[in-house]
């Protein structure tokens, strides 16, 4: 059986578009986002993934568990780059220090201490507000686009009919292979198995990997049998496919577009200009007193 | 060449001057500084296209071979490849072990589902499989993508899929491994002169700053071990050669997948050549081979099973 998205037809922003058209503004956003690391650049496209947020027409009951995951894991990282500085060295080289605390405890000799750095400061703000913008735009794809479309979407945006199917399909499955997870998962628990428990040595925990993994791969293989059939009934492949749904694009659409367009193209300036790279106002230093 | 594959050809060549065009111009000549290698983000591009053009090289110089066929069972495993990859990979991200390392490099026992498939269903099901399924992946976990990363993960699957290009495959796991062991050899070399590279550390002994530590000895040695229970499968397992076969192709792949999405980043984020490889790709290859030495052995013999039983 297959499990799908949370989807339903919502007087939203994202439906209001065809999704051909939605798709390409994403990977203009998903682009221009990447490029920066100034939180001026990025604090746009962060009120640009909030107005698509507020207006997706998604209620919080349907996309808690999702968002709670997805920002407890990008809090969690964020924190975790203040703490140690980790992934900062790709963009600066020097730490001012604001201040440091250390633990009024020692471990066999060690004090853990933490430097609070301007830097370090700094870059988990612009790191949140990246990868917030980027999860925002991203989670609300499967809430939005209709499951019926995945295959002319990808079809339209010029994938072959073969690989616009491939991608339609893998969208559909992985909802339904979340599922038998967490099935499989269950069925294993019953069986006294806790893959939240494993012990042993490293090679016996990667062992222990194989009655989850094992499963659920031969179990979706095994499915596919019936999906190649009705397929290969309906003669998929013989010659150029035709879809049940047809796309038009609207004057809108095409708004959406140039819209993503130039945004990108705007992105690309300001990083041909030598701008976009981590920033720090000057006027914090003079604050903290360097 | 015909039309088709002709216009794929020239648009990845036209595509891949144009960037490299941008970043010679703006980079070197113009001296703008984020055009020029190290933290370019237009970096990523290139190396995707630089990926497309190999697979697509080795494609087209073996392309009378029955394994770039394209009907509909191959088209449904893609699906159900790079949708197992994508799930497994949201999953086990980062939350089964961490490992010291540059970027976001999480430990994967989901690494194992684009080595089986490119190895039971061809290199365009193992190439699809990994690239898509990690695209995929990423995108549920919330971080963005990172294309390089992406087509790395799916030259992994592709090469895997190789193995199918040669008629005798004890010979071509033999040539394999050789080739295995002489990467592996020279990874675990750069290790050992950069083991103590300040670069690599982000635990600065001078103000005792609390957080990153280096790499473990485990994690820089790890390629060793995965490498030695490669070696213990193909010999343990001489006589199903299935087993062997895709667990040495999926090493090879294992190898240069990562490898080339690892010293991309020498490009793209300015890493050294050392830090790349230490940093990068020993955290991440190292404990994959593992993995492959594991997991992929179990999946071939199910496999096989439910081949034997619905004699398909």
């Amino acid at each position: 059986m297959l499990v799908t998205w949370r989807y339903r037809d919502r007087k939203s922003l994202i439906q209001w578009f065809d999704p051909r058209a939605w798709i390409i503004f994403y990977g203009c956003f998903l682009a221009s986002t990447l490029f920066f690391w100034d939180i001026r650049f990025l604090t746009p496209l962060l009120i640009i993934a909030m107005i698509v947020l507020i207006t997706s027409g998604v209620s919080w009951h349907e996309m808690r568990r999702a968002f709670l995951f997805i920002f407890g894991f990008i809090f969690i990282f964020t924190l975790f780059t203040f703490l140690t500085g980790r992934g900062g060295e790709e963009v600066y080289s020097q730490e001012h220090l604001i201040r440091r605390l250390s633990a009024p405890f020692s471990i066999l000799g060690w004090k853990p201490t933490l430097d609070v750095t301007i830097e370090r400061a700094f870059f988990a703000i612009s790191q949140l507000a990246r990868v917030f913008s980027i999860a925002i735009m991203t989670v609300l794809i499967p809430y939005s686009l209709n499951p019926a479309l995945y295959g002319i979407t990808f079809r339209g945006l010029g994938l072959p009919d073969k690989m616009a199917y491939a991608v339609d399909l893998t969208m559909r499955f992985i909802p339904t292979f979340g599922r038998d997870f967490q099935l499989t998962m269950d069925a294993q628990r019953a069986r006294g198995y806790e893959l939240d428990k494993i012990t042993g040595g490293l090679i016996e925990q990667v062992r222990k990997f194989g009655p989850i993994i094992v499963p659920v791969t031969i179990h979706a293989i095994i499915g596919s049998e019936d999906i190649i059939d009705a397929m290969d009934l309906r003669a998929f492949g013989i010659g150029p496919r035709t879809w049940l749904q047809r796309l038009t694009y609207q004057r809108r659409d095409r708004v959406l577009i140039i819209f993503g367009g130039l945004l990108l193209a705007a992105s690309l300036i300001v990083l041909f200009m030598g701008y976009g790279g981590f920033w720090i106002p000057e006027a914090l230093f003079r604050i903290i007193g360097y | 060449m015909d039309r088709k594959l002709a216009s794929v050809f020239w648009t990845l060549i036209v595509t891949l001057a144009v960037f490299v065009i941008l970043i010679y111009v703006g980079g070197n000549m113009l001296g703008i500084e984020r055009l020029m290698t190290g933290e370019n983000p237009l970096m990523r591009f290139v190396f995707v296209i630089v990926g497309l053009l190999i697979a697509f090289l080795i494609y087209y110089s073996t392309r009378e071979n029955k394994i770039w066929e394209v009907g509909t069972r191959e088209v449904v495993w893609m699906a159900i490849g790079a949708a197992l990859y994508a799930v497994f990979s949201w999953l086990f991200n980062g939350t089964v072990f961490v490992v010291p390392s540059l970027s976001q490099v999480a430990l994967r026992p989901a690494i194992a589902i684009p080595m089986f498939f490119g190895y039971a269903f061809g290199p365009v099901v193992g190439f699809f499989t990994g690239a898509v399924g990690n695209m995929f992946g990423d995108a549920l976990t919330g971080f963005g993508l990172y294309p390089q990363w992406s087509i790395g993960n799916g030259l992994v699957g592709f090469i895997a899929g190789m193995a199918l290009l040669f008629k005798d495959k004890k010979k071509s796991m033999d040539t394999v491994l050789w080739i295995g062991g002489v990467l592996v050899l020279l990874a675990a070399l750069v290790y050992y002169i950069n083991r103590t590279l300040p670069n690599m550390m982000f635990f600065d002994v001078a103000n005792n700053i609390f957080g990153d530590a280096p790499i473990t000895a485990f994690a820089g040695i790890s390629i060793i071990v995965g490498f030695l229970l490669v070696l213990i499968v193909r010999f343990a397992f001489g006589k199903n050669i299935d087993i062997a076969t895709a667990v040495t192709w999926g090493m090879l792949g294992n190898i240069l997948g990562i490898g080339f999405a690892a010293i991309s980043d020498i490009w793209v984020n300015g890493y050294s050549p050392a830090a790349a490889v230490v940093g990068e790709f020993l955290p991440a290859a190292g404990p994959n081979l593992i993995f492959a030495a594991i997991l992929v052995p179990l999946l071939v013999v199910a496999y096989a099973a439910v081949q034997k039983q619905s004699g398909r």
